[in-house]
């Protein structure tokens, strides 16, 4: 038996397939060919998402996004409709685009795509499908806000800014009752029906028409680019402090540290991106081996940037046992600062470098997931060799550079620390750790 | 019969040690899926040791003879790699996703921890590691809503002291009596090589992968004794309807209603999973548009209210599983439910079962549609009935089972003889947060 690590075979280069590219009346096609994949991810994407929404619409795009799913005959008729074809729908709003689309088998594709274009241009938007839709969502909020994680996560947006971003992006539990049948109506005539947007298609293409496709989904509508939105205000308050969702009997507690960061086109992503996986990426990241290797005090703790156009959060995200709160939030305070004094380890630096270089090949070994670098793509109005720049990028990484990232990108000294748990067992132990006043306010209070 | 391309192109091959390895294409380049199901689960765990097959899985990361705690998890990671593992009732599996530069690596590290993990174990590494699942039990039973409904469907459905009569993540009182002994004995009597199925989709020679894996595993020996896995036998049926009712902090009142079923793999089930497509996968199914849609007293699940937990050696379960809307009590929705799932008996139309189908294979599509979900699959299929191919040709059971034999299976098996429901009601008259929006709703 072969007692140490074989060696490594020599790793091929990986370059993002090419797509292809037709313009097809105001919308563009842009598709990857997988041969044999046979499940195609379809995609259309449109430039308006939750940031765009006036201050008195909120939760438009997301209600939008659910009616869309009753179809051109309402009633909650097009996915019954698709599911006959083996199709799936798949919708989704984010800050920056409003995402619609199938995977559905190439051997039915051009069925499938038929109803598809005429969902989303064409529904039936019935007033009583719409408050049905509202009234579900609204409901389901508290439904999934009942899970400690979800709760510390939609708590967030109100503590780090004002405006769009304070109230989730759904709507929250109060302001989605303000859109009315009328307001969905025009949000799609508007933004959805009349905009062409981009088609990304991937997946087995052979014998299919591109050009065909881009006919029938994009119609007569038009091009329109995305606006530009303006990053909202902080809410006043000092910093670092601590907000307590009261959670009676929560045997864990959710914890979220977060602070602002640069917008997506402001950050340099292989330096911001690489100091979040060195710190809580990766399960072997630093945050994780502390609290649950270590410690044992919770199933998993990890970082993420959450990159807009306009702006940017940073955070930090774990659930641990509810007596050592206090201990987890000092810990991965100091991890945080020390890794903004010592910088990374040359472990570290390969391990970000090859991970995002000879890694690719499986990032990239589905086609839902190459659909979804596309979106992103088109969503951020990225280069078509954007993958390939960013591994240029990670090449190109020294310990210098990550290093830097650690205290241009990391500000523990301007984080809020959310902590949805049990507020009479927690308030005393994180008011002695002294990293910040402790508000505790019940999750109804937070959205009105 | 039409299968999708890759079927044929499967390699098949039995190690002297008794491994089986299985070869397939993947439909991207560069990339190497590795996944072993070894055939031990919870249903081999005594009564005293629940939670142990899982506490062991967790333990085949921390190190081995000749790989150091979290060497593992670095070398894959640091690859750009994808890696993780599950354990259920009837197999624990151990899977990751790298370069194809990498597989060496991979099959090593495999190799190393299913030779030498005995050498590697400490007292040390096992309260850490008991810590950390008695957190993923806190995270996802203890403080999540409903967090307990399977523990207590497992509890109603199989009698005390059999296999399954337990969740996976097993009990808090018997994790903290797992000991250093225990873990290697468990070690030595299911970790062999002849207890294990290793698929690798790739796109490398297949007689490449094959002298790989004989380097790596060859030299392995097979297990000296197969230990003898607790009866699954059921000695009568479920006596029903047996039900446990539970109040305490949900958002809304919660029904869980389950039912007997035959095997995975056995034809009757293959009937009642179409069954279950009909009545609530998918927007189109009874469940969805009668009780969300028309009435409506169901909270949204976009259509994912029935399914199968699938068990190979015993009953599988039918489960059925819905939340109230706001104002709607849990008897109410229960009773609404119970007559939906009655419904099925009086007949099934042929567009039904058309959308039945449909929906199923769409799932199994997408479940094979990445290199990694497909390795599962064919060792799934390889594990528990010898046939890596019917990764490929799964969907082909469905299509020649009629409306009738869904129709006859249901009047047979939905009956309340057979029924199970665990129902979950709100400590107050009205869920928490539901004040707020009425108010905003109001104003």
């Amino acid at each position: 038996m072969q007692q140490s690590l074989p060696d490594l075979g020599a790793a091929a280069s990986y370059t993002f397939p090419k797509p292809r590219r037709v313009t097809v009346g105001g919308g563009t096609v842009v598709a990857v060919d997988v041969p044999g994949q046979q499940l195609v991810s379809l995609r259309l994407v449109h430039p308006h998402g939750g940031a765009a929404e006036p201050l008195d619409a909120m939760g438009v795009s997301a209600l939008t996004s659910e009616v869309l799913e009753d179809g051109p005959d309402g009633n909650s008729s097009l996915a019954p409709a698709l599911e006959r074809y083996g199709a799936e729908w798949v919708s989704r709003v984010s800050w920056d685009g409003f995402i619609t689309g199938l995977d559905a088998p190439a051997s039915r594709l051009g069925e499938a795509v038929r109803l598809f274009a005429d969902a989303v241009r064409r529904p039936a938007l019935d007033p009583d499908d719409i408050v049905r839709r509202r009234d579900q969502l609204l409901e389901r909020f508290w439904l999934e806000a009942a899970s400690a994680g979800t709760l510390a996560m939609r708590s967030l947006g109100g503590q780090l800014f004002t405006g769009r971003y304070a109230t989730p992006l759904a709507g929250g539990p109060v302001k989605l009752a303000d859109v009315t049948p009328e307001t969905v109506a025009a949000f799609h005539a508007d933004s959805v029906a009349s905009v062409a947007g981009t088609l990304v298609v991937v997946g087995d293409l052979t014998g299919v028409d591109l050009e065909e496709l881009g006919k029938t989904v994009f119609g007569d509508a038009s091009a329109v680019p995305a606006g530009e939105p303006t990053a909202p205000a902080p809410p006043p308050g000092e910093l670092p402090r601590l907000l307590v969702v009261d959670r009676p009997g929560s045997v864990q507690s959710a914890l979220v540290i977060a602070h602002r960061a640069p917008s997506r086109s402001q950050v340099d992503l292989p330096r911001a991106e690489g100091i979040s996986e060195v710190l809580g990426g990766m399960f072997t990241s630093r945050l994780n081996m502390e609290l649950r290797e270590r410690l044992g005090y919770t199933y998993g703790a990890g970082t993420r940037f959450d990159l807009r156009r306009d702006s940017g959060v940073f955070f930090m995200s774990t659930q641990v046992e509810a007596d050592t709160t206090a201990h987890s939030i000092t810990s991965s305070l100091e991890q945080i600062a020390k890794l903004r004094e010592s910088g990374v380890t040359e472990e570290e630096l390969t391990a970000v470098r090859e991970s995002n270089t000879v890694g690719l090949p499986v990032n990239y070994a589905t086609a839902r997931a190459m659909a979804g670098a596309l979106v992103d793509m088109v969503v951020h109005d990225l280069p078509e060799d954007h993958v390939d720049r960013v591994r240029a990028g990670y090449e190109r990484l020294t310990k210098e550079s990550l290093d830097s990232a650690a205290t241009e990108y990391l500000h523990p000294d301007e984080s809020v620390v959310v902590v949805v748990g049990d507020a009479e067992r927690l308030r005393r132990p994180l008011t002695d750790i002294g990293v910040g006043p402790v508000e505790v306010r019940t999750p109804e209070s937070l959205w009105s | 019969m039409t299968t999708i391309g890759a079927a044929g192109r499967v390699g098949q091959y039995t190690l002297d040690n008794g491994l089986r390895l299985v070869t397939a294409p993947a439909s991207t380049g560069q990339v190497a899926s590795v996944n072993l199901w070894y055939g031990v689960g919870s249903r081999h765990e005594v009564p005293g040791r629940t939670g142990f097959a899982h506490l062991f899985e967790h333990l085949m990361f921390q190190g081995s003879g000749n790989v150091a705690k979290g060497e593992h998890f670095e070398e894959i990671e640091r690859l750009g790699g994808d890696i993780n593992a599950s354990t259920s009732s009837d197999r624990t599996n151990y899977f990751e996703t790298v370069p194809d530069h990498a597989l060496d690596r991979v099959l090593w590290l495999e190799a190393d921890r299913l030779a030498t993990l005995r050498e590697g174990m400490t007292q040390e590494v096992l309260d850490n590691q008991r810590d950390v699942v008695k957190n993923e039990r806190r995270q996802r039973y203890d403080n999540q809503p409903y967090g307990t409904a399977l523990e207590r469907i497992l509890r109603l459905a199989y009698p005390e002291g059999h296999p399954y009569h337990h969740p996976t993540i097993g009990s808090m009182a018997d994790l903290d009596a797992a000991d250093l002994d225990y873990v290697k004995s468990f070690h030595k009597a299911h970790y062999g090589p002849d207890n294990c199925v290793l698929t690798v989709v790739s796109n490398l020679d297949p007689e490449d992968v094959l002298a790989r894996v004989e380097k790596f595993f060859g030299p392995i020996p097979a297990r000296d004794t197969v230990p003898e896995a607790p009866d699954p036998a059921l000695g009568a049926p479920l006596g029903g309807p047996v039900r446990d009712s539970v109040t305490e902090t949900v958002p809304a009142a919660g029904v869980f209603i389950g039912f007997r079923v035959a095997p995975y793999g056995e034809h009757g089930f293959d009937v009642m999973h179409l069954a279950s497509a009909v009545l609530g996968q998918g927007q189109g199914s009874r469940l969805y548009r009668s009780l969300v849609v028309d009435r409506p007293i169901a909270a949204d699940d976009g259509g994912a209210a029935a399914d199968i937990l699938p068990f190979r050696y015993t009953d599988s379960l039918m489960l059925v599983n819905m939340l109230a809307r706001e104002g709607v009590g849990g008897d109410v929705l229960e009773e609404a439910m119970r007559e939906e799932i009655g419904k099925l008996a009086a007949g099934v139309t042929e567009e039904e079962m058309d959308r039945a189908r449909a929906v199923l294979e769409r799932d199994h599509l997408q479940s094979i549609s990445s290199p990694s979900g497909l390795a599962d699959s064919i060792s799934s299929c390889t594990q528990l009935f010898d046939d890596p191919e019917l990764a490929y040709t799964w969907p082909r059971r469905w299509d020649d089972i009629t409306a009738e034999e869904v129709r006859a299976a249901a009047e047979r098996l939905l009956v309340d003889d057979n029924l199970l429901v665990v129902r979950f009601d709100p400590e107050e008259p009205q869920a928490a947060g539901a004040d707020a929006v009425a108010e905003a709703s109001g104003a």
